[in-house]
This record gives C-alpha cells, structure tokens and sequence, in this order.
C-alpha cells in the first residue's frame, strides 16, 4: 500500500496534442488549400515540481520533479479549400528526477491517436481587415494500453475525447491579428485496473468517469518579415464541469476536477528560399489552476508543406 | 457540403453521447432472494464475546391483543398510508439484508480515510490523533490493520447481537406485524420468523454504534443512516416500534461489549513512540545484521504500527506460534535469486503482471486488502442466499481471521524487520508504492490466504477459487516489485495457518 505517487500531470497528458498551437493544427486558424499537406514533427519537454492539490499549491519529494518528453508527429491534409483533416500520434515519456521518494518506475509509450476535421465558414472582408470563422471537430482515442490509473506518471487519460471547437480570428492589413475559440471537450470513461475506487463515495467498478471541459482561448499575434514569421501570444483558460479534488498527499486520479490557466508563447517561421519548410518554437506556463500541475514546457518542431496532388501553392492566411 | 458535414458531425455527437453512459455501481444491486436456510436455533449458536444468547437480557413484549400493542400496529397502518417515495426507495436500498449494507458502509469509510498524513513543511510529520480527530491529520488513518480490526469489531458485535436476537425471537414468538393484519403487507419477501426484537434494529444500532467509535468524525453521517435504517425496517411492515426499540437495546449492549474489548485490546500503543521502534530495529541489527528504513523523502521516523504484533488476538493464543523460519541472509543465493526476479519482472514489463499488481493493490484511498475480502465475501452471500444471520457468521469469522492475521504478519514484520527490496536493490523503481513498513511478511499475501480459507470453509464450492485468489494476492507484491518472493510465500502460509485457529473455532459454534 502506501504510494505517494501525487501530483497532477493531468492536463499536460494531452494538451499539447489537443490545445493551441503548432504547425496547421486543429486548433489555429491557418487553413490549407485542396490537394495541400503539411507534416508536423515536433517536441516538447514540460517538468514540475509543484502542483495544486484542490487549490492548496504544494511540492512533494515523493515524485520530486515529474519530466515528460513528448515526440508528436502530425499530419494536415487539405480536403478542400474550407476542410481540412488531421491525423496526429504523440509518444510520451514520464519519469521522476532523483533522488525521490517514491521510487516509482518511468512509464513511456504511445498516447492517444487523434484525428480532427477543421471547417472554415465564414470568409469575411471588412474593408482592408479580414474576418474568419472555423469550426473543427476531434476524436481522440488510446493507442496503447497505457494505464491511466497511475498519476502523474500515466501517459494519458484513458478515455476517448470527443472536442468540439469554434474559432474566429481578425486579421489586419498590417498583419496583427486577435483570434478566439472556444471548446467543448467530452470524455468517456477510462478503464482502470482495479474494481474499486473512492470519488467521494464507493465505486465497485473498474469505469471511471472521465470529467467533461470547457477550453477557452485568447491569442494576440502578427506576421512580419514578409509573411516569414508568424508570433503569438497566447492564454488558455480550462475548466472541467465535473470532478473530485486530489486528496491528501494522495495521487491524481483520472476522475479529478482539473482547473487551469496558463500562457505562453509560439513562434512559426518559414524559410523563404527553402519551399515547404518552417520551424516553431514555443514556451508555456501554468499560472494557476487545481488538481493540475504547475508545469512548464517548451516545444519545437519542423513543418513541411507541401502538394500531394499538383495544384496550388501554400496558403499563409 | 455544410450541411450535410453538420448533420454527420451532429449524428456523431449524439450518437457517441447517448451509447456511452455507464453505470456506475455504489453498492450491490441484488434482486431480494429467499435465504437459503431459517436458522430457526440461531439462538442457541455460541457467540464469540457474550456466553450464550441470553447474556443480554430483554422484557418480554406485550402481548398481541393488549391494547397497547393494537395501538402501535394501529400507528402503523396510520404511517404506512403515508409513505414517501423516498422512504420506499430506503426500503428497496436496505434489503431483508442490510449486514451486507452496513459492511458496504464500513468499506466505504475505511476508503475515506485510509490516507497518509503527508510532511509538514520542517519536514516531520504529524499523526492522526483519537483525542483530537479533526487534526490534520484526520483520525483515523484506516490503514489495513485499523481496517481489519474495524471490520472484526463490526462483525463480530452484529454476529452476537443477532444470535441474541434469535434467542429471544423464539422464546417470544411474537408474530410480525404483517402476520398480525392482513391490511399491512410485508415490503420483503414472506417469513414466519417473528418480529421481537427485530434483528435489522440489532444490525442498525450495533454498527452505528461501533463505527462511530472507529470513526468518530462520521458520527452524524452514521446517525442518519441508522435513523434512515430504522425507519426503514418500520415501514416494511415487518416491525412494530416495541419490536426495534428492543432490537436497538440489544445493539447497544452488544456493541458496548465489543467497544470495551477494543478498548483495551493493545490497538492505542500499535503506533508505538520512536524510541520503541528504534529498540525493535536495533534487535533485529543484533540478531540478524540487517533492519528495515524508511525510504521516504522526508523520512518516517516510525513505521506503520510497529507494535500490531502485540494486539490481542481472537482465536490464537500466542502469536509467537504463527511466526515463520527467519528470511534468507543478505547476501545468501537464495536472496540473490530473488533480487535477479524482481529485476527482470521490472525491466521486462507485462500486462499480466501489471494487471495483477494493480487488481490486488487495495493501496492508500481504498478499502484495503481485508476491505477486498468483505467485498468478494459479500458477493458469495448473494450469491449463496445467506440470512442476516449467516451473513453475520461469515464477516465474523473471515474479519477475526484476517485481524489475527494482520497481528501474526505484523509481528513477524518487526520481529525480522526485514528490508524492501527498493532497500536492497540499488536504483530500483517499482509499479506499486513501497508500504512505510517491513517486507517480511506480505500483509497481503496473509491477509488474503486467512480471507481465503474462512471463505472456502464457508462455501465449500468456491475452495479453489478463493485459495487461487489468495495466491495471486500474494504473488501481485512481487509484481509490484516491493516484496520479494519468499515475503508472499511464507505469507500465504502464515495466512492458512492463522485461520486454522479461526475456523476450527467456527466448527464448534452450532451453526454446521
């Protein structure tokens, strides 16, 4: 018994799949042209060393530091002009730094496959500033038999999600633009391997409820140098609609309620003599939450664009 | 092309919606059966703390055409024409056989508050405290000894109390308020058996009354489910108020009993002070050249109840009698093989093991092992079709089992005081987290074999399928690379061996 796991890498399990941005993801407002696709290799490196337990911020030598690395290779194929379709596989691997007190083995395996479709339906011209509306749809589900029951180190949540997102960007002329969107994320249950569990009350089962969320987010950002360099900065705000708190000096659970809000920042640059290929950089931070980790992580990844079918040329909107 | 991507993405989202939701039990739905025997010389069975049945002695009841009587069948009737929705669902929640609620209940609270306090922030910790249960940290923490000893107290006060309830009920034989008047109709299914006392008013009250006692903070939250029982057992149909007012004294009587014995049973010095435990640490240094440490960041400086070993047992007499042949040296070929297993099952995962290191876990947050034995306990009382009194019988003897095993293992874990394998094995990570006490013995490799053998005792039918439980129990702690092999082994012999004790006590009670 005992265990001390703790801590909560909840939200990063999956976020850097299912949250803002990189490359053409389902999540940005960038659309690719018919017959056009863009292949995303990226990686990201997120530690902590304090998280929220309900909302008490606390550290705990038992995991010490959590490490995740994160190799997500992505794929954006352009149906149409207005749809475009996502196909992307993240290969986690958690550990603890040491020395810790729980001594508890490193976990690495493939996360959740997911594939998103993104709608672009409104096109908007006002005066010299442009107005676009997209929509995406995702289903992402485990692709491995990863455990979810085994927090912080779990590789993911277990459960299938389903999200459902609206954005809407205004771009000037001159290049600024502020983009929206707002998401609705509902999960499945995550099978477990035990038949019994505590979520203020007995459970004699092996299902646990994963709870639903509510993403929301803001993003500043402009192209310069001719349209090479694209920066952002960004705040995420997220909140699940149902859900426990971590109990005392106790581990994560996939059932918790998870809070958040982190910012960050996001870089995109594309070479201008070397056709297709673009590099991105990012960097975040929680800022607050519960049940969630104070976490850091900085990413980056090589994007390559390119005509599956002849046609037309790379669409920077 | 938009709106027919609208409508499929619309028939997917209600589609993946609607098929998904689960049900997710939180307490065994079970369709009333017919028990399977009347066990109508319950009363004459030899209970474990009274002497006999008629230890507790109750009035006689009133007699059925006496004017008082009529008047409580007549409130009766009164209160049944004004039943609520909520009282009727009570009724179908309690069953004809609520032990099997108030063990469920008892899991659940052991669950609650099976967490370890953590650090303070100088680094040192704080224990719960019975004297001051709000803490931090709350008292208790329901580890799998406080677990095993709530669940044996429970258990063993409901068993005396229903033979007590069975004594009288044919010495009386008042017929139950159903049996009296047609217009009242019975909400469980027809029985013979008469009503005073009422055996549900024993179960109620003897388990409000002992888990409040075990967990102190979950008074009102015990009240009201008492009170929700009680009221329960009225609107059945199947009791008038004098038949649970009686019901309720035996329960108090018998759980004043049990409590009594738990007062002084050795459980408050369990959690010995540091300078004991250094001293049994140090024993062990001398005799064997090794003792256990705490690995923890900060350090515990106590391991978990160093001093269960020396809580009163309830069918062995001297617990030294169960202790096992010393662990193998460190540096023998026999520890150094096991060093190469625990490796290899660590380097070389599988979903095999890892399934069976997690199934068997019970860890912090959950019921505990004995916790799991209840719930495997209770299914076969379903599915067997026990009566509340058998029921009683079986948690009895499996809880006493598995408590005097619990004290057996523990006083061989600070006896040897045996290191962990993360102690000895340099860098070695494991799945399970590494219990904040000795490895010699398992704790669930006993606990589970002294479960396993009440049950097979029991339900004959089902031998082999709880022995062969018992010893993946036992071997799931090597999977999780804190025990070595030898720990379940021995463990699980330990366990067989302590329930020996308990059984052949059970043979003897009247009941076979």
């Amino acid at each position: 018994m005992k265990i001390n796991i703790l801590k909560t890498a909840l939200f990063l399990l999956y976020s850097m799949l299912a949250s803002e941005g990189q490359c053409q993801s389902p999540n940005d407002a960038l659309m690719m042209k018919a017959k056009q696709a863009c292949i995303l290799a990226d990686y990201n490196y997120t530690s902590f060393n304090r998280y929220w337990e309900g909302s008490l911020n606390r550290e705990n030598q038992t995991i010490a530091r959590v490490m995740r690395s994160t190799v997500l290779p992505m794929a954006a194929i352009g149906i149409s002009d207005r749809l475009n379709f996502f196909i992307g596989l993240p290969h986690i691997s958690t550990s603890s730094s040491n020395p810790n007190g729980g001594k508890f083995k490193e976990v690495s395996g493939f996360q959740d496959l997911s594939l998103s479709l993104k709608y672009n339906w409104l096109n908007k011209t006002i005066g010299s500033s442009e107005l676009l509306g997209l929509a995406t749809f995702g289903f992402a589900t485990p692709a491995s038999n990863y455990l979810s029951d085994y927090m912080p180190y779990s590789l993911g949540l277990g459960a299938p999600e389903l999200t459902y997102r609206v954005i809407m960007q205004y771009k000037l002329k001159n290049g600024l633009y502020v983009r929206g969107a707002g998401s609705y994320l509902w999960r499945g249950y995550t099978k477990i391997e035990r038949e019994y569990y505590y979520n203020n009350g007995s459970y004699y089962t092996p299902w646990m409820d994963v709870p639903n969320a509510i993403n929301v987010e803001g993003i500043v950002g402009k192209w310069l140098w001719n349209n090479s360099l694209q920066i952002e900065a960004n705040l995420l705000s997220s909140q699940s609609l149902s859900g426990d708190d971590i109990r005392a000096y106790n581990a994560p659970v996939p059932t918790n309620k998870v809070n958040m809000n982190r910012i960050g920042i996001f870089a995109h640059y594309f070479f201008p003599k070397l056709k297709g290929l673009g590099l991105i950089a990012y960097h975040q931070g929680v800022i607050s939450g519960r049940n969630t980790a104070q976490a850091n992580t900085t990413g980056m990844g090589i994007t390559y664009y390119f005509n599956y079918l002849k046609s037309s040329q790379v669409n920077e909107n | 092309m938009k709106t027919n991507i609208y409508k499929i993405f619309a028939a997917i989202c209600i589609l993946v919606l609607v098929s998904c939701e689960k049900e997710l039990p939180q307490y065994l739905d079970f369709t009333e059966y017919e028990f399977s025997s009347a066990d109508k010389t319950g009363g004459t069975w030899i209970p474990i703390l009274l002497k006999s049945g008629d230890e507790i002695k109750i009035q006689a009841p009133l007699a059925v055409n006496s004017s008082e009587y009529l008047q409580e069948l007549a409130k009766l009737k009164t209160d049944l024409g004004k039943i609520t929705n909520a009282e009727r669902q009570a009724i179908i929640y309690w069953t004809s056989n609520p032990v099997i609620r108030w063990n469920e209940i008892a899991l659940e609270l052991i669950a609650k508050y099976n967490l370890i306090p953590g650090p303070n922030a100088d680094g040192s910790y704080t224990l719960p405290n019975a004297s001051n249960p709000t803490g931090p940290p709350a008292f208790p923490f329901a580890h799998p000894p406080y677990a095993c000893r709530a669940l044996a107290y429970l258990s063993v006060a409901q068993f005396d109390g229903l033979i007590t309830a069975c004594h009288y009920k044919f010495i009386y034989n008042r017929p139950a308020p159903f049996k009296q008047d047609a217009a009242i109709k019975y909400a469980y299914l027809d029985s013979d058996i008469p009503s005073y006392p009422s055996d549900g008013a024993v179960i109620a009250t003897t388990s409000k009354k002992v888990l409040t006692q075990m967990f102190p903070l979950e008074a009102a939250y015990l009240e009201k489910k008492e009170a929700e029982h009680l009221r329960s057992l009225y609107l059945s149909g199947g009791n008038v108020e004098s038949d649970i007012e009686a019901g309720k004294f035996i329960g108090e009587s018998v759980a004043a009993i049990a409590l009594s014995r738990a007062a002084n049973d050795g459980m408050k010095n369990a959690q010995s002070p540091k300078a004991v435990a250094d001293s049994l640490a140090a024993a062990a240094q001398a005799r064997f050249g090794w003792h256990w440490v705490n690995l923890e960041i900060p350090q515990r400086p106590v391991g978990l109840t160093p001093l269960f070993g020396r809580v009163k047992m309830w069918n062995v007499t001297k617990v030294e009698d169960t202790r096992p042949i010393p662990p193998p040296a460190i540096g023998s070929p026999q520890l150094n093989a096991d060093i190469k297993i625990l490796q290899d099952y660590i380097d070389h995962p599988s979903v095999e093991r890892r399934r069976i290191a997690n199934f068997w876990q019970d860890g912090l947050g959950t019921y505990t092992p004995p916790g799991h034995w209840n719930q495997f306990a209770k299914d076969f009382i379903v599915k067997h079709h026990l009566n509340p009194l058998r029921t009683a019988r079986t948690f009895a003897y499996l809880n006493m089992a598995m408590m005097d095993g619990g004290i057996s293992c523990w006083d061989t874990k600070y006896y040897y005081h045996y290191p962990r394998p993360i102690q000895l094995i340099d860098g070695f990570k494991t799945i399970a987290g590494t219990p904040n006490f000795p490895s010699y013995l398992s704790g669930h490799s006993v606990f589970s074999a002294a479960g396993a053998e009440v049950l097979a005792y029991i339900f004959p039918s089902e031998a082999s399928t709880v022995r062969g439980w018992a010893e993946e129990a036992a071997i799931s702690r090597v999977y999780g690379g804190i025990h070595w092999t030898f720990d379940a082994i021995l463990g699980t012999e330990q366990g067989k061996l302590v329930a020996q004790y308990t059984v052949s006590k059970a043979r003897m009670d009247g009941a076979d």
